[in-house]
């Protein structure tokens, strides 16, 4: 057994890596990443996964209904992190499968993997917590400048964390972003990652976010049209079933984090393609709290203070 | 999480398990079904009731009300009997287990002696409107009853169950002892209510009740409780927590601290290994809050013991310590000053400064220079530390002469493989050493120190690690294996350079522009890793965003995007993150309008480029090319134009001296944050003078001319030769190297353009280019970091008006606002 499928099997226990191994596996993974284009291209079949948000136990859940990697591939539509209690193990699993089954699976960058937002809502803190230093969360975070910002599913399919932008009308226009870089205050790459449909606009509005915008039916229309796609399928937002179309069926919003946060109630959803991009939504539930082992946190067998 | 659970145990209890008989006409017993018994409340009742749920169907096989009367009765030590008033006919409850039965026996006589006294004294029992008199006495059998009382209250209520709690002075040493007889018999069923309990107290969230079970005569016996979660595997906590060990690298004297350091840790185990999932945020915030505190108080204890410090520093410098009580004393000096946050903010910074007066900073210049990795980056956390509490301290101490070795230190440091560990620590606190934000005394003695002393040494680093293929052919085919650098060192490298680019133009452009940096630092393009590619890539769009046409024209003169143009050209058509920032790099160009870099680009790489011009970034660089030429040729017209150029020139030159004079060293640094209009329109002319000057002697020896004219205003003598301007763009093409001469004749134009005076057609034309052109840079390089595309060229095609959207601050706390809102 490799030390990666050995690292793989103790992150599937919940047990993160050491220091050392984290570093030689974000090195490896940059090699990988470096390769991958603005808007990945993705063969079907392939099952599509969002907002996970650090849940560890629930993303078991999600591989228990979708199938192991690499026997499914996976599409992860980013925000690994933040909020859950096990965030670097969730985004170390991912990573480590990514390393080793590169083809397999696809992690595209959400507005959380960004180092002022994990800084705020918990993967920082969690780093500190888990490893004394913040070194890991430097790497991590070094990694997250790599992450690929879109997808492609047999051109026919596009994917994205957030939405649209107003500078981006083809596809062509995401290749001009140098991605290597923290998530910007404005501009497409912080458009992709951060905005949302709505309903009530028409065209653009302002995000109540504070970044990204709002965009109405009109513009996913267009913008399908444009570049010749089905329909969009997106994160980022929580839908209490799982998965939400809008705009007659023009974007999906697809949720994989049950029980958000561990109180509020929803279903998770993930989106299977078959090869013949035929859709099958798999919903899920939040890990029983049996199936959660101890957490692995231990604070240092020796202490002066 | 920490919704408290219903009474009932949990359903898979064999001591649970019951056969419910009901006795028919016949005079037979009857098999209703096996299932669970429970003690529940009956809905929308206060009263009381048995419950069976069935095993196989969760169908509920009996509810009955337990009555006052006695008419229960217990047989055989496994079967409770009862004529059932509700469904008039006699029932029996067969259990599997005796102790099942006597459980629930007790259970129902308890329930039934809390309806007597509800009748005498009014409702003392709980209930929705009623208040809490007292405790059930702790026994086994009332332990489902407390269990009800601490968890299923109303607010009101907890209020009073924690006033309860804390009146009574024997309740914890009761329930405590109850906890050891139940662990001692093995009783899980007790023992999973009394983990219950001790949860819903704790979930009570009561400073008073901490501070009681938190006491040294308690809090190992909560954690032996919190042991027996039914829910997961049992885990032996208190073992753990005996094996840890308490370390003192200088003896701790005083018992209160003492008391406080042990009590803190097992809060802490507490909070992060055996409640995680149980606590809710406001019982996370008590906890933690008694964390800070008694960090603080623990802090204070120590830091007033004047010896107690006195004793740390003079071991910590004694030359005979041994290497282990050495390792231990600075570990106890990294977790001191990182409790040291716990205390006040005057208090904290009152400390560190009583620390470093005692010489803290020369003991981590010690630990720096020792041969333990281990030490050497406690020591830098140390550092850390200082520097987020505080760095003036540290750039205070550097900026003397004793101290700045440390900074060389840190550049080792830096440069040092550390194998497998993560060393970012370093190129942390370099990078906060040379920021802006520092007042500038310090701070420029500290870039002086730093690009005198330093600089070359990353250079080093990174052209040894890349040796141009000639050299690498030397017959030591070893050299390159040997001093190469680890890739994670360079990137750390590339992070500082292009941080010094942004913090320190003036500084970065003397040296890049004076001795070939910019090459060296190219020459990583050649390195198999590609996110090394990519990072020196990053670099020269960095250097590029500076807009400075002194910059630009080195950049064109000494054919330095050559080496991103081929890795451009060798990555082929890969889509990949090479590929985009690249693309990026030309698209910045083009609608930045550099013009220096359009000319350089379109003339000196187009050849290879047009292979690419179905990308439409290539082609509307060429585009862009184009237009320039275009208007170029059109004003390269009569002669009397030019003899007025030349007198604009001079007053421009003028301008241009003037700017230099007032931009001394000084103010560097000042001016890369600083709204830059006036710097703006002065611009173009420096790069009027600058670029052309050197052209002057340039044709015969450009490094030596660079090497003297940095600073100073550039000669007037204007080497402006009309075939320049009449130069068919077919010529311009065919030259690559020397693209740069024809670019200030062009910029010349455009301030002959700028100038109010000339009223012609042509130039008012070109006024407006102009102020395309210049006009976006205000924002952008008030911005540095933000190097994204800026969108002020798109912005009519932009609905919505991105001005009126929060600033960058309010993005940290702003996006998320609602919990949907990922």
């Amino acid at each position: 057994m490799s030390d990666l499928d050995r690292q793989i099997e103790q992150l599937k226990n919940c047990e993160p890596l050491k220091e050392s191994e984290v570093k030689a596996l974000c090195l490896k993974a940059m090699e990988i990443l470096v390769e991958e284009s603005n808007v990945q291209r993705v063969d079907a079949p392939v099952t599509i996964c969002g907002d996970i948000h650090g849940q560890f136990y629930d993303m078991k859940e999600l591989f228990k209904v979708g199938g192991d990697c690499p026997k499914t591939n996976y599409l992860f539509l980013g925000d690994f992190v933040d909020r859950g209690f096990y965030s670097v193990e969730t985004f170390l699993l991912l990573l480590a499968l990514k390393v080793r089954y590169p083809d397999r699976i696809t992690l595209i960058r959400g507005n959380h993997e960004s180092r002022q937002i994990t800084q705020v809502y918990g993967f920082y803190d969690e780093c500190l917590r888990k490893y004394g230093s913040v070194n890991v969360w430097r790497y991590c975070t070094d990694i997250f400048d790599y992450l690929s910002l879109s997808a492609l599913i047999e051109n026919k399919i596009f994917s994205v964390h957030g939405g649209l932008s107003p500078n981006i009308n083809t596809l062509d226009q995401i290749r001009t972003i140098d991605r290597k870089q923290e998530v910007p205050h404005d501009g497409a790459m912080c458009d992709l990652l951060w905005s949302d449909p709505e309903d009530i606009v028409d065209g653009w509005g302002l995000s109540p976010r504070g970044a990204g915008f709002l965009f109405g039916g009109s513009v996913v229309t267009s913008f399908n049209h444009t570049n010749n796609i089905d329909y969009i399928c997106r994160a980022h937002q929580l839908v209490m079933e799982g998965f939400k179309w809008m705009f007659n069926n023009q974007i999906v919003t697809v949720w994989s984090a049950p029980n958000y946060c561990y109180r509020c109630g929803n279903v998770a959803a993930i989106l299977e393609l078959d090869e013949n991009l035929n859709k099958q939504f798999r919903v899920f539930k939040a890990a029983p709290q049996e199936s959660r082992g101890a957490p692995a946190k231990r604070p240092p067998p020796d202490y002066f203070l | 999480m920490g919704a408290p659970e219903k009474t009932t145990t949990s359903n898979n209890n064999s001591m649970q398990r019951v056969k419910v008989y009901r006795l028919n006409d016949d005079g037979k017993w009857d098999d209703q079904g096996t299932g669970h018994v429970t003690i529940d409340y009956l809905e929308r009742s206060e009263d009381l009731g048995l419950f069976v749920i069935d095993e196989e169907d969760n169908e509920t096989l009996l509810v009955h009300r337990i009555c006052s009367d006695d008419i229960y009765r217990k047989q055989e030590d496994t079967i409770i009997s009862w004529r059932d008033p509700e469904y008039s006919s006699e029932l029996a409850l067969s259990f599997q287990e005796t102790t099942g039965c006597s459980y629930i026996w007790d259970h129902v006589c308890n329930v039934q002696r809390n309806l007597h006294f509800n009748t005498l004294s009014n409702e003392t029992y709980h209930g929705a409107n009623s208040e809490l008199r007292e405790l059930p006495e702790v026994e086994l059998s009332t332990l489902p009853s407390i269990l009800k009382v601490v968890v299923d209250s109303s607010i009101t209520d907890q209020l009073c169950v924690t006033e309860l709690i804390l009146h009574d002075q024997k309740f914890f040493r009761k329930l405590m002892d109850l906890f050891r007889v139940c662990e001692d018999l093995e009783n899980y069923d007790g023992l999973h209510i009394i983990y219950k309990i001790v949860r819903g107290i704790i979930l009570l969230n009561s400073p008073q009740i901490f501070e009681k079970i938190f006491s040294d005569e308690l809090i190992m016996d909560i954690v032996g409780c919190l042991e027996y979660d039914p829910d997961v595997p049992h885990v032996h906590h208190r073992d753990i927590l005996k094996k840890h060990v308490f370390k003192e690298a200088i003896p701790i004297k005083d018992p209160l601290a003492l008391s406080k350091i042990h009590q803190t840790y097992r809060i802490n185990y507490l909070k992060d290994v055996v409640l995680p999932r149980v606590l809710d945020e406001s019982t996370v915030a008590s906890l933690n809050s008694i964390i800070h505190s008694n960090n603080g108080m623990v802090v204070t204890l120590l830091k007033d013991d004047s010896t107690f410090i006195k004793e740390l520093f003079t071991r910590l410098k004694s030359p005979s310590i041994a290497p282990d009580s050495k390792m231990n004393l600075v570990y106890f000096l990294q977790e001191f000053c990182n409790l040291s946050k716990s205390l006040q903010m005057v208090q904290q910074l009152r400390l560190l400064r009583d620390l470093v007066n005692e010489g803290m900073f020369e003991v981590i210049g010690d630990i720096l220079q020792s041969e333990d990795k281990k030490l050497m980056l406690t020591g830098t956390d140390i550092l850390m530390l200082s520097m987020t509490q505080d760095p003036s301290l540290l750039r205070s101490y550097v900026s003397r002469q004793e101290g700045s070795s440390l900074i060389g230190l840190l550049v080792k440091g830096m440069l040092k493989d550390f194998g497998d560990d993560m060393h970012c620590q370093f190129l942390e606190i370099i990078r906060s050493l040379l920021d802006t934000y520092s007042p500038a005394g310090q701070r420029d003695a500290i870039v002086d120190v730093f690009y005198e002393r330093h600089l070359d040494q990353l250079l080093d680093v990174i052209t040894s690690s890349c040796p141009p293929v000639h050299k690498s052919t030397d017959s030591n085919g070893s050299f390159q294996n040997q001093t190469s650098a680890k890739p994670e060192i360079l990137l750390n490298i590339y992070d500082l350079l292009c941080f010094c680019v942004l913090q320190h133009p003036y500084k970065i452009k003397t040296k890049f522009l004076l001795s070939g940096v910019t090459e060296k630092v190219l020459s990583l393009t050649c390195r198999k890793e590609k996110y090394l590619v990519v990072a020196a890539i990053r670099f020269i769009r960095t250097l590029v965003s500076l807009k400075d046409e002194q910059v630009m024209n080195h950049m064109a003169k000494n054919n330095l995007l050559k080496p991103i143009v081929d890795v451009f050209i060798g990555n082929g058509s890969r889509y990949n993150l090479l590929n985009s920032a690249v693309l990026e790099l030309f698209e910045y160009i083009r609608k930045e309008n550099l013009k220096i870099l359009v000319i350089y680009v379109v003339e000196a790489f187009w050849e290879e480029l047009v292979k690419f011009d179905s990308l439409p970034s290539i082609q509307s660089l060429k585009v862009r090319y184009d237009q320039a030429m275009e208007q170029a040729t059109n004003q390269s017209g009569p002669y009397a134009l030019t003899a007025r150029r030349r007198v604009d020139e001079r007053a421009l030159d003028k301008e241009e001296e003037d700017y230099f004079n007032e931009d001394s060293d000084e103010e560097d640094s000042a001016s890369a944050s600083m709204p830059r209009t006036t710097r703006i329109r002065a611009q173009p002319t420096l790069s009027n003078g600058s670029s052309s000057s050197p052209r002057a002697g340039g044709l015969v020896d450009y490094e030596d001319d660079d090497d003297d004219e940095d600073y100073k205003p550039p000669p007037r003598t204007k080497p402006l030769k009309q075939e320049d301007d009449e130069a068919s763009i077919e010529f311009r093409l065919k030259r690559k190297i020397s693209a740069s001469k024809q670019d200030p004749d062009f910029v010349k134009k455009r301030l002959v353009g700028k100038n109010p005076k000339s009223k012609e057609s042509v130039f008012a034309t070109l006024c407006s280019t102009l102020s395309q052109a210049v006009l976006p840079s205000k924002n952008t390089t008030n911005a540095p970091n933000n190097s994204q595309d800026p969108k002020e060229q798109d912005k009519g095609d932009t609905g919505p008006n991105k001005d009126t959207e929060p600033d960058k601050n309010s993005i940290v706390a702003g996006p998320e606002v609602a919990i949907n809102g990922s």
